[in-house]
């Protein structure tokens, strides 16, 4: 069966950069997450998801992130014939980041006027570790 | 004769001085109005952007869904 992307389980199904080899840890996630949110001063919350569109580490209310994050790409997804790989959503009261990269899917909401350029490079190279069986830290970790 | 030209006069200076600051204020507003703006926008893998008017569907649904997700995100939690 081919999972659309307006699904759920399907909201990586468009992936064209290759997905994870690997199955990646709660645990890791939860380190990705703690990194980004450390690296980003503006940001306010968010979580990875993995390919199953499974929440992977989120900083609360994870089935809330699950469901959202499907939602927004579900939405997204239907601008156009591609499959969208980032979301940036700006608004009164903060600010909407999503990317999908190497079958995973990062999300995080910010204050007002963050960097957009350095938050979805930070979010492109957690994720970019993470498919590659690392915590999301690359070269930092070590 | 030739020598200094004659300085303006001194109501002269503040009226351009005033109408500098005023100027400034309202170069000022105009961008933050530009960048109070909300937007959505989409990046595909080839490198194409597209923005989505908010008065569009497509756009007011990116809206609730990222209005949905601030609310799960909350505020910033103190320093």
């Amino acid at each position: 069966m081919r999972l659309g992307p307006g699904s759920r389980a399907g909201i990586l199904a468009e992936m064209s950069d290759g997905e994870t080899s690997a199955a990646i840890s709660g645990e890791a996630a939860e380190g990705a997450l703690a990194y980004l949110t450390e690296m980003s001063p503006d940001l306010r919350g968010g979580a990875i998801l993995g390919s199953d569109g499974v929440v992977l580490a989120a900083s609360d209310r994870p089935e809330r992130w699950g469901e959202d994050a499907a939602a927004l790409f579900a939405i997204a997804d239907r601008a156009g014939p591609d499959p969208v790989e980032q979301v940036h959503i700006a608004t009164e009261q903060g600010e909407v980041f999503a990317l999908r990269h190497a079958g995973l899917v990062a999300i995080v909401v910010t204050e007002r006027f963050a960097l957009a350029s350095l938050l979805f490079f930070d979010m492109r190279s957690v994720l970019r570790d993470l498919a590659a069986g690392g915590d999301g830290r690359g070269s930092d970790a070590a | 004769m030739g020598g200094d030209p004659m300085p303006p006069k001194p109501h002269r200076v503040l009226l351009d001085r005033v109408s500098g600051y005023a100027d400034e204020a309202a170069a000022y507003m105009r961008r933050r109005r530009v960048a109070r703006q909300p937007f959505a926008r989409l990046y595909y893998a080839d490198g194409r952007a597209s923005d989505q008017a908010a008065d569009s569907v497509l756009g007011g649904e990116l809206f609730v869904a990222a209005g949905r997700l601030i609310e799960v995100a909350g505020k910033r939690p103190k320093q």
